[in-house]
């Protein structure tokens, strides 16, 4: 009897089923995940006459991003190839891209949640819209700004093996990217910090965000934050594939 | 039929090292069509290296593995194919239901089943009424059974079982048997790795004893022990007088415990 060798559709549709079955069950976390933007988006009402809706907009979507993709994402995998459940996978006939493709697609649905959550309510609570084209323009720049953070995510369960150190460290870095992205945004930190919070991932995700809300402002600064984050995902990815075990044995 | 076609494993010069330390050395042997062969030897032999190097989990610095002629470099995914597997500590997405959890590897092996053909594949192993139970909420035996019945669910024509039988209480182990010796009798080959030297006496037709790295026996449980009785240091170590293959084991790998 000849071997038969699945579809590679038919291996991803099952593991997508499985993927999204067990995101939907952690539904708590996701809704963790969104609450940090929420709070940021309703509590700061009071600035959107100051500092314009978009860089509420984009500030809250940002928060999103890295809470899902460096927390949500890093620690999953973290937890998956301690308990052996990559290792599983690998001895059936799945080509091993499609395992994290399908992880992958998961996160992509959530950046479209997050994006979707924070348009809804900037619009129903803080009164924010943008144009038709900005909608779309920005969705794909939140998916540009979830690479970053899924990249970065990448690299740290690439970097560490002990899903406890990731849980920690993804930790830390998303405080850090919170607390100085945002003095760095009120520009009281120094022409130097300014400069770095500017530069740095969160800094040129919140860029392209907030530029895509205003496509007809669109500059050459946020297309250097374009490239910067291009680049970003590249270094991320490369070495976060090239440090990654499939075991923390 | 040919010695190459009777084989459904032929592993060739295999070898694996993990930095300096060479965990598998030059590792030759054959799995034949319908039989149960057994790996033995102490913790650290490198029973799971040779494992994983034919499941495909690592790359070997050298040697060859084929399963059912298909070289597992050259072409891993007939290899895997060919494969079903239960490793040694296998873990499922904790979220999941065990029906999914089913659904999930049938879809990966290309399977089509529906709720009612997974419900009969569960109802054959009385698990049944755990479908809608998650992994982690079924005992270590019942997990067994269906990290087993997992590992068959495409009719692989060799199935791996890494230590299968640990932590099992003696009534799980006797039924895990009797599920091994039915996997034989459907035409399947198992190869699998034990430290129970009862285990390999009652269920296997062939073994091999492994040890840092080196294959130093491979025959019939009874062959190894009738080849070794009258070796002083088999002899030396026997405790009630009859030669057990746990004494030929002892006296081949050596009395000291392994880390």
């Amino acid at each position: 009897m000849a071997t038969i060798i699945p579809k590679t559709s038919a291996v991803l549709t099952s593991l997508l089923r499985a993927d999204f079955t067990t995101q939907w069950r952690n539904r708590r976390a996701v809704m963790l995940t969104l609450i940090v933007p929420i709070i940021i988006l309703t509590s700061w009402k009071g600035l959107i006459s100051i500092v314009g809706g978009p860089f509420v907009l984009a500030n809250s979507i940002t928060i999103g991003l890295f809470a899902s993709g460096l927390m949500g994402y890093a620690n999953a995998v973290a937890r998956d190839r301690d308990k052996g459940i990559f290792q599983r996978l690998r001895v059936a006939p799945v080509p091993f891209w499609a395992i994290m493709a399908s992880r992958l697609l998961v996160q992509l649905a959530m950046i479209l949640i997050i994006t979707t959550a924070v348009f809804v309510i900037g619009k129903e609570y803080d009164g924010i819209t943008l144009s038709p084209v900005a909608y779309v323009f920005t969705y794909f720049t939140a998916i540009i700004g979830g690479a970053v953070s899924l990249s970065l995510g990448q690299m740290v369960v690439g970097w560490i093996k002990n899903p406890e150190t990731i849980n920690s460290t993804t930790r830390l870095i998303y405080l850090a990217f919170i607390m100085v992205g945002m003095f760095g945004e009120l520009n009281k930190l120094g022409e130097t910090m300014d400069d770095a919070v500017q530069w740095s991932p969160y800094g040129a995700v919140k860029t392209i965000l907030s530029t895509s809300m205003e496509p007809d402002k669109w500059t050459s600064h946020a297309s250097m934050a374009l490239l910067v984050t291009l680049v970003y995902i590249i270094i991320f990815t490369t070495t976060g594939i090239k440090w990654f075990k499939w075991n923390t044995k | 039929m040919n010695q190459q076609e009777a084989n459904i494993l032929t592993v060739d010069g295999l070898n694996v090292s993990y930095g300096n330390f060479q965990a598998v050395q030059n590792i030759s042997f054959d799995v034949r069509k319908g039989e149960i062969f057994g790996l033995l030897g102490p913790n650290g032999a490198g029973k799971t290296s040779t494992l994983s190097a034919i499941e495909g989990l690592l790359k070997p610095d050298s040697g060859t593995v084929t399963v059912d002629g298909y070289n597992s470099i050259e072409k891993p995914l007939h290899a895997r194919a060919s494969l079903g597997v239960q490793l040694q500590s296998t873990s499922f997405q904790p979220e999941l239901f065990v029906i999914e959890v089913l659904q999930l590897y049938a879809g990966v092996y290309g399977l089509s089943l529906s709720k009612d053909d997974i419900l009969a594949i569960l109802r054959d192993i009385n698990l049944e009424d755990q479908a809608f139970k998650k992994f982690g909420q079924l005992s270590g035996g019942q997990q067994q059974r269906v990290s087993l019945v997992i590992s068959t669910i495409h009719n692989p024509k060799l199935v791996l079982l890494d230590e299968p039988t640990t932590g099992l209480d003696p009534q799980s182990r006797r039924q895990l048997w009797e599920r091994i010796e039915a996997i034989r009798e459907k035409g399947h080959a198992v190869l699998l790795t034990t430290h129970s030297m009862e285990e390999a006496e009652s269920v296997c037709d062939r073994i091999a004893i492994i040890d840092h790295g080196k294959i130093i026996a491979i025959d019939t449980p009874q062959a190894i022990i009738d080849k070794h009785r009258d070796d002083p240091e088999v002899i030396s170590v026997s405790r009630r007088g009859k030669i057990t293959l746990e004494d030929v084991f002892i006296a081949l790998t050596g009395k000291a415990v392994r880390a």
